[in-house]
């Protein structure tokens, strides 16, 4: 080793002889801590909308952490029975599932050529990457008529209201932060991987599908949840893109909860949607956390 | 660790299978449903709740024509949508808003005028009609009119206050008695709320904008920051937290009628959108015209009204028309609109209808006798944002002749 | 061990990356024209080239159809480069970038410079068409039923076949009962013995020599029923649907040869602006509607000179970049804390404490940070209510910027949780174990190992973190929407980004600004980029070290 040379060596010798229970307390304890002051934390709001889901009169009276009125599943049913609420979970998990997949495939693709190979343009076009994120999309939207307009004229299978033609323009960001993020970690992981299996005869190809992406599933399973995500909240295209009742998504239905004249929602129908909506999140989290959290120690010592 | 790969692509792969076939399934009957309609489509837009309302009746316009009629729910900004798809000629046939949204769609070529016979004009409440006039054009076909009163828990307000010093007097007393919790729910928020202040607003002698001859609104006459309106602010700025504690910039629209409902304050200033929540709460509730100050103006709130236009860049604009000048002037549609929204109806056939079914019809017309129709013009635009923030900090104690000409010449510098 | 430390310990190659980078692609390059093509690859290659060249077909034929032949160009071109990119051996980066560069140069690329074109056009409402456009609009919304005339019921018919056959208004006057058929040649009256008519509303229903249309088969000639126009003495009959007609005329024409638009009521004229992009009459007066004309520099001299604009600029620069900074660094922090502390065998529970933790993020954001705007309400709120403050959390700057940042916080550190529980799994625990080994306490081997290998995969993340909020509207809109705002300037507030008060100077106005925006916006992006751009370079070096 290089660079820790600089380590004390003595110093911590001490602890080990501390009693038990303190030893307890400095190695585990603490993580116990911040953990539960974390979740507190990230539950403190949700708690509330939890309570304003089961509040029988559907207003949002801030100051009631626990529902006062009695508990309902009324404005679960109602949700159902009002809306197309079905329909649009549907349509986000189509949407949010394939959208994923897909863009983490393309930007798992690019992200390999920025790490592993130097060609003329790389810093740029990984620069350009960030750069074109930043532009503030509210204002592209005139643009994205413009095109889908003619698209939905030529191709209408894959034009407004279809959730092709939403997939494909998800597509167009598909390069940008995860590609980023990708690279980062395909940066982490040593060369001398895939130099060896090329030297063993293996094509690029091989070395990205056998060698590289089993290698960072975790930050597949990471990146792929970013992606759905974010897709799955995605609101500002999706609005100018589905209209109609059936073929929206949850935040678009959702967010027209809000809208109307009514300048006071049922925000018990809303807060039970927003508790709905977290459900399949935290399904394809809980599926993908052994990816995440197993994922490369299994690899390395394969590989 | 390969096997585990291609585990997740297999079973992501069938979880998107699944949800595809549940997609295309839902697809399917609606693609059916437009290959058999020979006739032509038409489509129209409006926001959530009333595509839902309107739903019914497009079907049932479709099955007698033999038409295809879709109606679609933009959630945000149906207006910008709405400009911008008609501009790049991917928008609807028909659309459903507020009258005051006319200047900027007809500044952007996006709606055309409406031709009503003159009995089915007269048809009409006046005012609906004013208020889809726009340079001497008619371009909408009003269908609901609508403006905020007073709305008192008359378990805790028996009588309608006269005045509105004659409510606070009522609201404080009530609240010394731990009765309620806050004197009146007027919602402002942080950024203030233009639309329901505005009957203060023109009570205390304040006007936005002046009238040319024939009777339209003058954007070269703004009355904003005029010796008149920071007059108005003074007294508003009475009723402040500084003052008597009746305005709150606590009080949202998310919470107003929500505080109401739980009984924590006597009096709501709100339109008729806020009686479903009162009904369901089960509150006795009696609806008033919003008081003014003792010895001012009368409390005119702004008149709204809803209405159906014509796209200008529409495919089907013949059939557009039909459904627009035909079929909404009907008194049973607006009166089944009624039913799906509980709003006066702008045909007074309609409204004389469902007139003796609900007494509260007749009082939110009263409470909108004085009020004066939400200018249409693109100018009002310009309006809203500063003079909402300028009632907020106002009401949270600033300096009301300060804030009030800040307030004007930023909306000045707006208006082109 | 020790291969396998080395191996993975990418901190150990940083004196040898350098000289061998240069060299290495040709090495490489060479080594893999020597693999073998195996079966599948060919296989795989082949079905999605075929599916490419399938898709290149199916779009083809409504392009075709359309006579669209520029984009027939382009999509032809496109197949032909992926087949050539594909089947050939070389370009080997081009082969895993092409497909997302696709998509992005579609969606991303060209509406962002379509965009910035329009920083230097007056777009915006009133000026979103082209002027004949405009003339349309001026001309149709001018048009006025002539004064007593009859308002006639019309039935829609053909001479010959529904759908093909020329079309002919059948009009019927409910007042003499006459009826007439119209067509771009005049009226014509009938006699009534060829014709059938209700006798309530006059309403034709056949005619001799006329196929009446009923509204299904109508509605399908839209377009021919609107632009049918029967000329008469005062006017011209046009429908009004498809059972009404009337006699109108277009009170204002515009008029090619003086470039201007006459009201022939009251004698008015509108001179067409060319600068202006509508048309003014002599006293200043516009008309309404006019259209998209280019403005050179005027939108970004604007901003320059506007003392409203250029007045708070910096003030709100300064917060701009705190924010950015707080709400990326503190979910950073705090992500990464969490898990360090979940990052242990001997953790229980942290499954558990996972999906907990992730719940903020699982949630629509929109909707939450409504929910956080209601909970620092000041009488009504949860947070003062809960710690019995009477704090005007967004009355105040201070309170309101803390506010903000706390509701970042809360919305994002998930976000860095997961990633950073994601980079410290590819973190071999050999490293760590080896410095805790060496007598290092936690604190000094996650100073020198586990925090600078983090930085390597994260850097770049927390660069366009700061670059996402940096432009984060919806963290500031819909929560205080700026608040709160001096009361003598309700067009910046203090917790104001540059992006919400670009959108609220460029749409609050008298309709939406879209090209005054757009150039107020190509000046933030310059600044972000220029920032971004500097910090990235520094990464520059931290690649070239640990990669």
């Amino acid at each position: 080793m290089t660079t820790p040379t600089a380590v004390p060596a003595t110093g911590n010798r001490a602890g080990t002889a501390r009693r038990r229970g303190n030893r307890w307390l400095t190695q585990v304890g603490w993580r116990h801590l911040v953990a539960v002051l974390g979740v507190l934390f990230s539950l403190f709001p949700i708690v509330f909308v939890l309570s304003a889901a089961l509040n029988p009169l559907g207003t949002l009276s801030s100051t009631e952490l626990v529902p006062t009125a009695g508990v309902t599943f009324g404005n679960f049913g109602e949700l159902f029975q009002r809306t197309a609420f079905a329909h649009w979970f549907l349509n986000s998990l189509l949407i949010a599932g394939v959208a994923s997949f897909a863009s983490i495939f393309l930007s798992a693709l690019a992200a390999y050529a920025f790490s592993r190979m130097r060609f003329r343009g790389r810093r740029v076009g990984l620069l350009s990457l960030l750069l074109i994120q930043m532009f503030p999309q509210f204002l592209a939207i005139v643009a994205i008529f413009l095109i889908f307009a003619t698209v939905t004229d030529l191709w209408p299978g894959i034009g407004f209201n279809t959730p092709w033609g939403l997939l494909l323009l998800y597509m167009g960001g598909a390069l940008g932060v995860n590609t980023w993020l990708m690279k980062g970690f395909f940066d982490t992981l040593p060369r001398e991987l895939d130099e060896s299996a090329t030297m063993d005869g293996a094509s690029h190809a091989q070395v990205f599908f056998r060698i590289m992406l089993p290698l960072v599933a975790p930050i597949l399973a990471v990146t792929g949840l970013l992606a759905f995500i974010g897709t799955i909240n995605e609101f500002l295209m999706a609005n100018v893109f589905l209209t109609s009742t059936n073929s929206k998504t949850l935040a678009v239905g959702m967010y027209g909860m809000l809208q109307g004249n009514e300048r006071n929602a049922n925000f018990g129908i809303f807060a039970a949607a927003t508790l709905l909506t977290a459900i399949p999140t935290v399904l394809v989290f809980q599926f993908l956390q052994r990816y995440i959290v197993s994922g490369l120690t299994a690899g390395a010592v394969k590989g | 660790m390969r096997i585990r790969t291609a585990g997740v692509v297999a079973v992501l792969g069938l979880a998107l299978a699944a949800s595809g076939c549940g997609g295309s399934d839902s697809d399917k009957p609606a693609a059916k449903e437009s290959a058999k309609a020979a006739g032509g489509k038409l489509v129209i837009w409006a926001d959530d709740k009333r595509a839902a309302a309107l739903k019914p009746f497009a079907d049932e316009f479709g099955k007698e024509n033999g038409v295809t009629v879709e109606v679609q729910a933009v959630s945000k900004d149906l207006q910008t949508n709405f400009v911008t798809a008609s501009q790049q000629g991917s928008g609807p046939d028909v659309v459903v808003g507020a009258h005051d949204w006319i200047g900027n769609m007809v500044q952007n070529g996006a709606i055309d005028p409406v031709q009503l016979a003159a009995e089915q004009k007269s048809a009409f409440n006046e005012t609906a009609i004013k208020a889809v006039t726009f340079n001497g054009q008619l371009y909408g076909v009003p269908y609901a009119t609508e403006n905020v009163a007073l709305l008192r828990n008359t378990a805790l307000a028996p009588e309608a206050p006269k005045t509105i010093e004659e409510l606070v007097q009522t609201g404080k007393k009530l609240k010394a008695q731990k009765k309620v919790q806050e004197i009146l729910c007027l919602q402002a928020g942080q950024n203030g709320d233009a639309y329901h202040v505005y009957p203060l607003y023109a009570s205390g002698g304040g006007y936005l904008f002046g009238t040319t001859a024939n009777g339209d609104y003058d954007p070269k006459d703004l009355g904003v920051g005029k010796p008149e309106s920071i007059a108005a602010f003074q007294k508003i700025a009475k009723l402040g937290e500084k003052g008597d504690g009746a305005l709150k910039r606590s009080i949202t629209g998310e919470n107003s009628i929500a505080t109401f409902t739980g009984k924590k304050c006597a009096f709501l200033v709100s339109g008729p959108w806020a009686v479903a929540d009162a009904k369901k709460a089960n509150i006795a509730y009696d609806i008033s015209p919003v008081p003014g100050f003792a010895g001012g103006k009368e409390a005119a709130p702004f008149v709204g009204v809803q209405a159906f236009y014509v796209a200008a860049k529409g495919k089907n604009k013949a059939l557009a028309q039909e459904f627009v000048t035909n079929y909404v002037t009907k008194p049973e549609l607006a009166v089944a609109l009624y039913r799906a929204e509980p709003r006066p109806p702008a045909l007074t056939a309609a409204f004389d209808q469902v007139k003796s079914e609900d007494p509260d019809l007749a009082k939110w017309l009263e409470a909108g006798k004085n009020g004066q129709v939400l200018p249409a013009i693109p100018a009002m635009a310009a309006i809203w944002d500063p003079f909402g923030k300028a009632e907020a900090a106002v009401i949270g104690g600033a300096d009301p002749a300060k804030t009030i000409t800040a307030a004007g010449k930023t909306i000045a510098g707006q208006i082109k | 061990m020790s291969t396998s430390l080395s191996g993975s310990g990418p901190a150990q190659q940083a004196p040898g990356r350098g000289p061998v980078r240069r060299g290495l692609p040709r090495t490489s390059r060479t080594a893999r024209n020597h693999a073998p093509i195996t079966a599948t690859g060919l296989a795989v290659k082949v079905v999605l080239l075929g599916l490419v060249a399938g898709i290149a077909i199916w779009a083809a034929f409504p392009l075709v159809a359309a006579e669209h032949w520029v984009g027939l160009g382009i999509l032809a071109a496109t197949t032909a480069g992926l087949g050539y990119l594909y089947l050939g051996r070389r370009h080997i980066p081009a082969k895993y970038l092409v497909p997302g560069t696709i998509f992005l140069i579609a969606f991303q690329v060209f509406p962002v410079l379509y965009t910035a074109s329009t920083a230097f056009t007056n777009f915006g409402d009133g000026h979103r068409g082209s002027k004949d456009d405009a003339i349309v609009a001026i001309q149709t919304s001018s048009v006025k039923q002539v004064p007593g005339s009859a308002q006639y019921s019309l039935s829609i018919a053909t001479q010959g076949d529904p759908t093909t056959g020329a079309l002919v208004f059948l009009l019927g006057d409910p007042k003499t009962k006459e009826v007439f058929a119209g067509d771009a040649g005049g009226l014509r009256r009938l006699d009534p013995g060829q014709v059938e008519s209700s006798s309530l509303t006059g309403k034709v229903t056949a005619a001799d020599g006329y196929t009446v249309l009923n509204i299904g088969q109508a509605s399908v000639r839209s377009k021919e029923i609107t632009d049918l126009v029967v000329p008469t003495a005062g006017g011209a009959i046009r429908s009004n649907g498809l059972t009404r007609a009337y006699e109108g005329r277009a009170v204002r024409a515009y008029d090619a040869g003086c470039d201007c638009v006459k009201d022939s009521e009251t004698g008015r004229t509108w001179t067409a602006d060319a600068q202006a992009g509508a048309f003014v009459a002599a006293d200043g007066e516009r008309l309404t509607q006019g259209w998209k004309v280019n403005v050179g520099l005027q939108n970004f001299s604007r901003v320059l000179t506007d003392d409203t604009i250029s007045g708070p600029f910096l003030g709100t620069l300064v917060w701009n970049f705190a924010f950015a900074i707080a709400s990326t660094g503190g979910t950073f922090l705090l992500g990464m804390l969490i898990a360090l502390a979940l990052h242990s065998p001997r953790m229980r529970g942290s499954n558990l404490y996972r999906v907990l933790l992730i719940l903020p993020y699982a949630m629509p954001s929109f909707a939450m940070l409504l929910v956080w705007r209601d909970l620092f309400n000041t009488d009504f709120g949860l947070v003062n209510n809960l710690f019995g403050l009477g704090v005007d959390w967004f009355g105040g700057s201070w309170t309101a910027r803390f506010a903000v940042i706390l509701v970042q916080l809360w919305l994002g550190y998930p976000y860095m949780f997961l990633v950073t529980t994601g980079a410290l799994q590819a973190i071999p625990r050999e490293l760590t174990e080896a410095t805790s080994v060496d007598g290092a306490s936690p604190w000094q081997s996650f100073r020198a190992v586990t925090l600078p290998l983090l930085l390597v995969a994260l850097s770049p993340l927390l660069i366009s973190s700061f670059a996402y909020n940096f432009n984060n509207f919806n963290a500031i809109y819909l929560t205080t929407e700026g608040a709160p705002f001096p009361a003598d300037n309700p067009t910046n507030g203090a917790t104001d980004l540059l992006i919400t008060y670009t959108y609220r100077l460029a749409f609050g106005a008298q309709g939406a600004e879209f090209g005054f925006a757009a150039a107020i916006s190509l000046l933030i992006f310059t600044i972000v980029a220029v920032v971004s751009a500097v910090s990235f370079r520094r990464t520059r070096k931290q690649e070239e070290v640990y990669s």
